[in-house]
């Protein structure tokens, strides 16, 4: 549908304070990270030698940037799995709660409200190796948890922090999946003799299948591009570059690293991956699974 | 044989909320029985207690002489079809009316074969690669009806399955669901609210108000001879004429200026009914009473004359006649009527139930 101005000038008004915030806060910084990405600094920032596409060389000749890669995939869909299949999980038994239906949903939401920040400081104290209850208490079952010197251990608290967040966002809509399909559905699959379980797969989670692929596609762009806050509070990026995703190895080089070069080069990288993961998600979730 | 026995069977809600008393009823194997009554009597909650949808919190269920009072929907040997026909839309028309058989265990070979006699018997068979989204609404109904009859079920269980059509193709789906009941001679439980659905499907009815049944009989004996007030104005379109009354030596007091007379062993309150079409035009001179005209709807075939009774009140009594063929008297204008002694329906005013 198209709506017609008479105004000529009218329309543009309106979208300028979107248009002025998107070019400072965006366009502008993207097109000064274009630009560093072509040139060398010293780390005090004094002097600038233009190299090309070198950073880029560089870039992709370093191993570490291809570890950075594994750890980033693994995160994410380690976070987008989990994510959902926990949400999946509770939204689909909150879904069978007649008393209290409220109070239930309305405690699950709530760790959306959350910052990544705090979400990742909450984590980080529950499995503190020296004063956290949940490493105290796997050290008593015989698994010593140490996330600052393994790590696994460490990919697992990340995974964890940054999953906790995203579960209540999943449920949400996972719930609201449940609720449209008609009681009458699963009234006709018990007539016809599935069993609990195989009403389920056979009918609840092929109709949830929108859903839960809109679910995938944005918490992987989650995973990927929002968990900064998580990685920074509890891990930054270690032991060893083991949780170092793209985002986190951006901040990390450029101002840890203080090769601004290099950084504005990976950014420019995952500007990239942004722009591919936009186009499947307008050619996918717009023209979603219609029944 | 009797196939279904409904003994004493009750439904409150956990609330205390009771929706059904206690019903008795032995359906025959064979029999059409359609529940009908007004929003709200219960008799989906009925449907969906034989289903095992609902749980019976008391009485028993009888299918074929087994108690199923406890048994899961699955294991009732009956297939319901739902009003909004509840099919996966995820599946082919075929997988639709396979799955039942599938969750059975039954071959692969047994459930082509099954599903193409029905297929072939619906006119489905042009249709089984689609999907439920790409089909109408009356293939969609097909459908469902087929899903039921592949399962070769004992006891079919409609709910108001035709309440999403067009009138034409309802009528056009009530007959076919009748002949096709009558081929397969399966049991069948009919809930609708719709009279004309349930008067012409019906081998027997039963009428639900408020969770009881008013009447359980065919459709002529609850025509003739409604039990109650309710009956006699749920069934006939448009309904029966009703009007307060007292019997009386003189004969039927409608008012003080007007009696009809007949012999009643009966003394006090009543309610006079008599149905729209047994009322007869007249004259002056021969008629019962009369009425004044108010509205005239022609149907060609028919005409209803909308009227109040001329009863020597100031109170307006309405009052429909059904004339066959066209008539076209002046809005206003008195027109006079006899109602013959045989179609006259007594009802005791306090009790409603027929004298």
């Amino acid at each position: 549908m198209s709506v017609y101005f008479p105004q000529k000038k009218l329309p543009y008004l309106l979208v300028l304070p979107q248009l002025v915030i998107t070019a400072i806060f965006f366009l502008w910084p993207a097109g000064q990270a274009v630009l560093q990405a072509f040139y060398r600094e010293d780390a005090f920032g004094l002097s600038q030698q233009f190299v090309g596409l070198e950073n880029f060389v560089d870039l992709f000749q370093d191993p570490l940037y291809y570890k950075s890669m594994v750890v980033t995939m693994v995160f994410s869909f380690s976070v987008a799995f989990l994510g959902i299949a926990v949400a999946l999980w509770l939204a689909v038994m909150a879904d069978r709660v007649i008393r209290g239906r409220m109070v239930y949903q309305t405690l699950l939401v709530w760790p959306y409200a959350v910052a990544p920040a705090l979400a990742g400081v909450l984590w980080w104290i529950l499995f503190d190796p020296n004063i956290g209850p949940v490493a105290l208490f796997l050290d008593r079952i015989g698994l010593h948890w140490n996330h600052f010197l393994n790590g696994d251990q460490a990919m697992i608290l990340v995974v964890i922090s940054a999953t906790w967040k995203q579960i209540s966002y999943n449920f949400l809509f996972f719930l609201a999946g449940l609720q449209a399909i008609p009681r009458s559905l699963i009234e006709a699959a018990a007539i016809d003799g599935a069993s609990s379980f195989k009403r389920f797969w056979d009918i609840v989670f092929p109709l949830l299948s929108p859903t839960t692929f809109f679910l995938l596609v944005v918490n992987l762009v989650y995973a990927f591009f929002e968990t900064f806050g998580v990685i920074d509070t509890t891990t930054q990026g270690g032991p060893d570059g083991s949780t170092n995703t793209l985002v986190y190895k951006v901040f990390k080089d450029g101002f840890i690293g203080l090769d601004s070069g290099g950084s504005a080069a990976q950014s420019i990288v995952l500007m990239a991956i942004v722009g591919l993961m936009t186009v499947i998600q307008f050619r996918f979730i717009e023209r979603k699974v219609q029944y | 044989m009797t196939d279904l026995v409904l003994k004493n069977i009750g439904k409150t809600y956990p609330n205390g909320y009771q929706a059904i008393p206690s019903i008795d009823l032995s359906i025959e194997e064979g029999e059409f029985i359609v529940l009908v009554g007004p929003s709200g009597c219960g008799k989906s909650t009925l449907l969906r207690m034989v289903a095992g949808l609902e749980t019976i919190t008391q009485g028993d269920l009888l299918i074929k002489g087994n108690r199923v009072n406890d048994k899961e929907p699955a294991d009732r040997d009956i297939a319901m079809v739902f009003q909004n026909y509840a099919l996966y839309p995820h599946m082919t028309v075929r997988a639709n009316m396979e799955y039942g058989l599938k969750n059975r265990g039954v071959s692969k070979d047994e459930r082509h074969t099954k599903v193409m006699d029905v297929a072939q018997m619906l006119g489905l068979d042009e249709l089984l690669d689609r999907r439920p989204g790409q089909l109408s609404g009356g293939q969609r109904q097909r459908v469902a009806m087929g899903r039921a009859m592949v399962r070769d079920p004992k006891v079919f269980l409609f709910d108001e399955p035709l309440s999403n059509l067009d009138a034409k193709l309802r009528v056009q789906m009530r007959v076919e669901i009748r002949q096709l009941q009558r081929k397969l001679a399966t049991t069948t439980l009919y809930v609708t609210h719709d009279q004309v659905e349930a008067m012409t499907l019906a081998d027997r009815l039963v009428v639900l108000n408020k969770g009881k049944a008013e009447q359980i009989g065919t459709p002529m004996e609850l025509y003739d001879k409604p039990a109650t007030t309710f009956v006699a104005e749920f069934i006939g379109s448009p309904s029966m004429n009703l009007f307060d009354a007292m019997l009386t030596e003189r004969g039927i007091e409608l008012s003080e200026s007007l009696t009809l007379l007949m012999p009643h062993q009966y003394r006090g309150a009543i309610k006079w009914g008599i149905r729209p079409e047994h009322l007869l035009q007249s004259d002056e001179a021969n008629g019962d009473f009369s009425l004044q005209v108010q509205a005239v709807e022609s149907l060609g075939a028919e005409t209803l004359i909308h009227g109040v009774l001329e009863d020597g009140t100031e109170q307006p009594k309405p009052i429909v006649v059904r004339l066959a063929g066209p008539h076209l008297p002046d809005i206003g204008s008195r027109m006079w009527l006899t109602a013959p002694l045989k179609h006259w329906h007594l009802f005791d005013a306090t009790t409603q139930q027929r004298l």
